[in-house]
């Protein structure tokens, strides 16, 4: 008689998410037509035509919503995510002679990302009394949105970029400097004591790790001349800076390392120590937002950022479209990230302060200085 | 610059519209069994006494003090990295000096965020 019941009531439950998603799509539609509007002339003829199709899809790949929504937007990095997670599960396992997630999609666990997903949204949502709930909730979904700005920024070519600014690198930095914000939020308005611990330690490391991550990301700026990173990859045509810059580019893996918060910079999250860090209290999709897509998202954003200023973005040999090159170049740099997790212990954390000011500040800070003398004495590239 | 902008603003939102879903899905199809020890904080399986927000030590707050030092330092750099060009040699010597007067301050933040006995 329960089991009856049971199924009543999610049956209901999800006729109840039916009805809102049928709702809801025309409205979606709507909103995408007026954006699309006075640069996009879409008449009904076009849908229904099948000699109109391509034609009609190709006009649709050219506008802005479709950037935003699809190729170096949204959909493109979720996918990323949800690929980069897989790989690193699967990675770790075959590295520390394990087998990894294996069933979901039977070879090699390839649907685990879905299953996970499906898992997580369809668990009990347990929200502790204490917690202050507006911000408890705002966390997870800034962390997501700011991550994603940062996107809109990347160009995969010089043709799929959704925002063509010219301060393209300063605008990274900027939204980068969100993330300790959300973490510090997400610690506060949990009310809780291992939450507030790994929150101050994230703030800590962010911020420390901030600051050579910019001077690094200056030397290939000071050889390119420019902010706009659409012409710092054409400077690289002839060298890529990582040649020209070495020491710029090794700060800046470790310093992604550490602004990522992973392994050996992991302390906001030390399991021994803090059970999960300024996550502690998260569970659900609440968490799956914040540890599934968004801290891919910032992975795949600060490793394309590393593949545009130091490893020549999209340019590579021409047998092959740019676009695979630069998605290439970016999941190699992602591995290069990935790997340290099965490989090294954790740092304390205040050697891991030290470190940052003491060393990668002062290694960032003679690159490029080294870097602007190579420049002053007659160097360039364009 | 300001269509550069909108476009960004554009990509957040619809992150957003995209994530908001992901929260109001588990609200109706997830069971609901609140018990009382579900819904405390989380302490390693102990009942938690008194309150979460406590104080604490900022022992690193030097740290955090030298960030906005450091940071104004950096976009400075950025405008100075720029115009590398035109502001020559002398400029480089000026920016030199600039970055060693700030590592004055950055030994002394290293020394006292090393000193454990006062905190």
């Amino acid at each position: 008689m329960a089991l009856i019941r049971n199924l009543l009531e999610f049956l209901i439950r999800i006729a109840i998410l039916v009805v809102i998603i049928i709702i809801l799509i025309p409205i979606l539609l709507l909103a995408a037509y007026h954006l699309l509007g006075p640069t996009f002339p879409i008449e009904p003829s076009m849908l229904l035509d099948p000699s109109e199709t391509l034609a009609f899809t190709l006009k649709l790949m050219d506008t802005d919503l479709f950037r935003i929504t699809v190729f170096p937007g949204f959909t493109f990095v979720a996918l990323y995510a949800a690929i980069a997670g897989l790989w690193e599960r699967k990675l770790l396992a075959k590295m520390q002679l394990r087998v990894g997630p294996l069933y979901a999609g039977r070879f090699e666990g390839i649907l685990q990302p879905i299953a996970d997903v499906l898992k997580l949204l369809s668990k009990e949502l347990v929200i502790p009394k204490v917690v202050d709930r507006f911000f408890y909730i705002l966390a997870p979904l800034l962390t997501v949105i700011i991550a994603t700005a940062a996107v809109a920024v990347i160009p995969v070519t010089d043709k799929w970029v959704i925002a063509r600014s010219d301060v393209g690198v300063l605008v990274i930095f900027a939204v980068l400097g969100f993330f300790p914000i959300t973490a510090l939020m997400a610690a506060w308005s949990s009310n809780s004591r291992y939450p507030l611990l790994g929150g101050l330690r994230a703030l800590h490391q962010m911020v420390s790790y901030e600051i050579p991550l910019i001077l690094s990301a200056l030397a290939p700026v000071v050889y390119a001349g420019s902010l706009n990173l659409i012409d710092i990859v054409r400077v690289q045509s002839s060298v890529w800076f990582i040649l020209l810059a070495p020491v710029s580019a090794i700060v800046f893996l470790v310093c992604a390392l550490a602004e990522l918060e992973r392994i050996p910079f992991d302390l906001p999250e030390a399991e021994p120590e803090l059970v999960s860090g300024w996550l502690t209290e998260y569970g659900g999709m609440n968490f799956g937002l914040i540890l599934g897509i968004a801290v891919y998202i910032k992975l795949y954003v600060l490793s394309a950022l590393f593949t545009l200023l130091f490893l020549g973005g999209w340019l590579g040999p021409a047998f092959l479209p740019p676009e695979f090159w630069f998605i290439l170049k970016s999941f190699i740099v992602t591995t290069l990230l990935l790997i340290p997790r099965g490989v090294f212990p954790r740092l304390r954390i205040d050697l891991l302060l030290k470190q940052s000011w003491a060393r990668y500040l002062i290694l960032a800070l003679l690159n490029l200085l080294v870097a602007a003398l190579v420049v002053l004495s007659g160097f360039s590239l364009r | 610059m300001g269509s550069d902008l909108l476009l960004i603003l554009f990509t957040a939102a619809f992150a957003a519209a995209a994530s908001v879903p992901m929260i109001i899905i588990p609200l109706i199809i997830s069971p609901k069994k609140p018990t009382k020890p579900k819904e405390m904080q989380y302490e390693c399986g102990q009942i938690p006494s008194g309150a979460g927000k406590m104080s604490l030590m900022m022992q690193y707050y030097a740290y955090l003090l030298m960030f906005v030092a450091f940071d104004v330092m950096s976009m400075f750099l950025f405008a100075w990295g720029l115009s590398i060009q035109t502001v020559g040699l002398n400029g480089f010597f000026v920016v030199v000096l600039f970055i060693g007067l700030l590592l004055v301050p950055l030994g002394f933040t290293l020394y006292h965020a090393g000193r454990r006995e006062i905190w």
